[in-house]
């Protein structure tokens, strides 16, 4: 599918020698970038690595120490990101600038509504102008309906017709499609041709290198805020294309698997768990020491599964057994006091106290492990802590440092810390590596393996199938609140994931 | 980012303590009957309401919440105790656990409701004193009842040069300063506010914690109310309708976040000091109650936009 571009072209963006500097940090370091109309240019790095100063410079929210920009033939420099807009450029940042309150067509219009003679808004001309906008993308979505009840790629339609309104010749898109299932993502793609078709410049940035092989043209990879290499997507491979990013070969990023021991019994053990709506019907078992996976499309129930087996969410009907012994109703204190721990989805909301301290939210499930009666150990607490960051190498200054002004790798390998130091008996991992670069997710791989070397009985859910398909021996699959299917050993690839997924088992 | 150091000043306590001597200094050169001993505990005297009002508040702040109730609390605990015991005046003692139970009983209505309904606690406790408020002024318009002369000994004894009331208020400080800090639970409430999911997937009673910071809210805002019954002897049902936004004043201003999850009693401790050395020394300077009301509402914007732009700073 890449390789539709042909032929020389001027660029429509061009960046030479771009340097930014923060206080302490080189963050673009001469950079060169260049990108063409009708042309999907990927951008690829790891966080940190320049990515969104780039954006930020091309968008004027950043102005440069040094180096020049054009855009559509001319020398530019923005001093604000509405010039830039006036210009042509159209940015849609991974957080939605959306009014839920309002239609689909008043924020395609915020802003620059249609007016009648006498100066008031026309709804008759913006909602037929927001039906033709979307007719354009290919989408047919009731200008009428409120935002905030329209599913999340909708909104993700909403903000690209956004920048329909005008002209737009350069659209940057960050990461669209890190909260869409897999048919919606094809949606998305599907209106990405047909802007590169009307001849719009677009700057992808994604963490799936899978997308980029499917929509891009060219790719231009940053390392550290220098430029890593241009190339054709189509004289490259994926693994060719980790190594440019990370520096190391694929083969390196995912650790071995170890199949568990033959004849232990099940850690955990799971009948006819129920939860509805999400959780319909779910049975499986999980062995000490086994890397396990649980797959499906968003909404398949997966999460669902977790919190039902961990006790935050409450089960209507099911038998469940951990360590052999009676499982059910628990609450979340009595999971992590029997050794089970779950690394929720949402590290921001779900997992970490992000006002408190990193010691604190490594020790949070054991709190009263540190209590002495009449106060709180806080020496040993900061050791524990310590323990933890060194075990895992985490690149932190000190156990007081503030956990939210770490990396997002860091903070999902505090939270590791915290579960693993609490819970030695199994672990539920809800999406390890969502949002985290790649050098930090190959160190978020082999710490699961160890973990499970340690003993410790492993369900990964992830929507990255790259990701199930590599770390487990084992996947069950999850369909509409149901276990559609398992895979093992050899036969888990990212096909028949899909296979058990999408389709009706009986089928 | 302080990274490395064992112990980190909080910003907010700094600048509350900088405002603190910034008033002593200007009393001292003001006034000449400011600065003397006599006067700094009659201050600490009258400090005791709001600083068991703040104390009570900032509790149920730190777990995310906020109590609109407490002014209510403190009408009404006011009336209780000085109608129940003025009926038969062997209830005083037993009224004095009597009506911190009453106020810890409300603040736990309002911790149970705020929990079931999933209603902002705005405006489950502004329903909840409204309810309180209107039954006080149904039983009297007037301030009503009476307590034994010795009781008067809580607002107005001294043990040497010291007020009782704001020993007392010293100590309820010190001891949920202790609690908060020290304790598995007192950490608990930083949890929560810092993010109720989390801790509630982390293993921690979020519902608990929360139904503890009300309920021992309502027993410090009556414990404010058991000491106007002391200092005027009767039940006053107008006497806590100032109290229920004079206590989130302190809150801020001592740098606990409103929202939750961040700050420190010590800091609403030197809030109210703050609040009434600035009222004391405008009542010397003899200017009207309003101008006090007009330095207040200076004092909380002033104090939380350094707080605002010292986080974005960093």
């Amino acid at each position: 599918m890449a390789g539709a571009w042909i032929g020389r072209r001027a660029g429509m963006i061009e960046l030479e020698g771009i340097t930014k500097v923060f206080p302490g940090v080189k963050s673009l370091d001469s950079v060169d970038f260049e990108a063409r109309s009708g042309e999907v240019h990927a951008l690829l790095g790891e966080n940190g690595a320049g990515k969104s100063t780039l954006i930020k410079t091309i968008a004027g929210a950043y102005i440069p120490e040094e180096g020049t920009i054009r855009f559509d033939g001319e020398e530019r420099s923005w001093s604000s990101p509405g010039e830039s807009k006036d210009a042509g450029i159209h940015v849609i940042y991974q957080e939605f600038v959306l009014f839920p309150e309002l239609s689909v067509a008043e924020n395609i219009f915020i802003g620059e509504a249609p007016k009648t003679r006498f100066g008031t808004i026309s709804y008759a001309t913006m909602y037929s102008r927001a039906s033709d906008i979307l007719d354009r993308l290919g989408h047919s979505l009731d200008p009428r309906a409120l935002v905030r009840e329209i599913s999340i790629a909708d909104q993700q339609m909403v903000e690209i017709a956004k920048a329909l309104v005008g002209e737009v010749k350069l659209l940057v898109l960050d990461e669209p499609t890190a909260l869409l299932s897999e048919r919606e993502a094809n949606l998305l793609f599907e209106c990405v041709m047909r802007l590169r078709e009307d001849g719009v410049c677009i700057i992808y940035i994604s963490h799936r290198l899978e997308e980029i092989f499917r929509i891009a043209d060219r790719v231009t990879v940053l390392k550290d805020g220098k430029l890593a290499g241009v190339r054709q997507v189509s004289q490259m491979d994926r693994d060719q294309l980790v190594e440019m990013m990370v520096g190391r070969e694929l083969t390196d990023v995912f650790p071995p698997k170890v199949l568990p021991g033959k004849d232990t019994a099940p850690v955990l053990s799971v009948r006819n768990l129920r939860a509805p709506p999400l959780v319909r019907d779910v049975s499986f078992d999980l062995y000490p020491g086994e890397v396990a996976g649980l797959a499906g499309l968003v909404g398949a129930g997966r999460s669902a599964v977790a919190h039902a087996l961990f006790g935050s969410l409450a089960r209507t009907d099911g038998a469940v057994m951990l360590a052999g012994e009676s499982f059910n109703n628990p609450s979340p204190r009595e999971a992590i006091d029997r050794g089970f721990g779950f690394l929720t989805e949402d590290r921001k909301a779900e997992g970490l106290m992000l006002l408190l301290d990193i010691s604190v939210n490594v020790t949070a499930p054991a709190i009263h492990e540190f209590s002495t009666g009449v106060g709180m150990n806080r020496t040993a607490e900061i050791q524990a802590a310590q323990d933890e960051i060194q075990r895992f190498r985490i690149a932190v200054p000190s156990p007081l440092g503030d956990v939210s002004k770490l990396s997002g790798g860091n903070q999902q390998k505090i939270l590791f810390g915290r579960w693993s130091r609490a819970c030695h008996r199994m672990l539920i991992l809800d999406e390890p590596t969502r949002g985290v670069d790649v050098g930090a997710k190959v160190e978020i791989y082999e710490i699961i393996r160890k973990l499970a070397d340690e003993g410790a009985g492993i369900l990964v859910i992830s929507s990255e199938l790259l990701e199930v398909v590599g770390l487990c021996t084992r996947v069950l699959v999850m369909r509409e609140g149901r276990i559609s299917g398992e895979v093992t050993g050899d036969a888990v690839s990212e096909t028949s994931i899909m296979r058990l997924a999408t389709v009706s088992a009986a089928a | 980012m302080a990274a490395g150091r064992r112990f980190r000043v909080d910003p907010s306590l700094v600048i509350v303590t900088v405002l603190l001597v910034a008033v002593l200094i200007a009393g001292f050169t003001l006034s000449e009957r400011f600065g003397t001993l006599r006067n700094l505990m009659n201050v600490l005297e009258q400090a005791a309401a709001l600083g068991f009002v703040s104390l009570g508040q900032s509790l149920v702040v730190l777990v995310g919440g906020i109590d609109l109730s407490v002014g209510a609390v403190v009408t009404a605990s006011t009336v209780l105790m000085a109608a129940v015991v003025e009926m038969n005046p062997a209830w005083m003692v037993p009224m004095i656990p009597g009506v911190l139970a009453f106020g810890a009983f409300i603040g736990f209505i309002n911790g149970f409701l705020v929990l079931r309904t999933g209603v902002h606690p705005l405006i489950v406790t502004l329903g909840t004193g409204s309810v309180l408020n209107g039954l006080v002024l149904l039983y009297t318009l007037q301030p009503t009842g009476g307590v034994p002369y010795w009781f008067e000994e809580f607002a107005y004894g001294r043990i040497g040069p010291v007020p009782v009331a704001g020993l007392v208020m010293l100590v309820c400080f010190g001891f949920v300063w202790f609690f908060l800090k020290y304790t598995a639970m007192g950490r608990s409430f930083y949890a929560v506010g810092g993010g109720e999911e989390s801790a509630r997937l982390s293993g921690i009673d979020s519902n608990r914690v929360i139904l503890i910071a009300y309920t021992a809210c309502g027993f410090f805002v009556a414990l404010a109310g058991a000491y106007f019954v002391s200092r005027t002897g009767v039940g006053d049902p107008r006497v806590g309708e100032p109290f229920t936004l004079a206590s989130i004043t302190p809150v801020i201003v001592g740098g606990i976040l409103l929202g939750g999850g961040k700050g420190n009693v010590l800091g609403a401790l030197l809030g109210v000091f703050l609040i009434s050395l600035i009222n004391n020394l405008l009542n010397y300077m003899d200017v009207s109650t309003f101008i006090q009301w007009i330095v207040q509402g200076l004092i909380i914007l002033v104090a939380v936009s350094v707080y605002v732009n010292r986080e974005r700073k960093l």
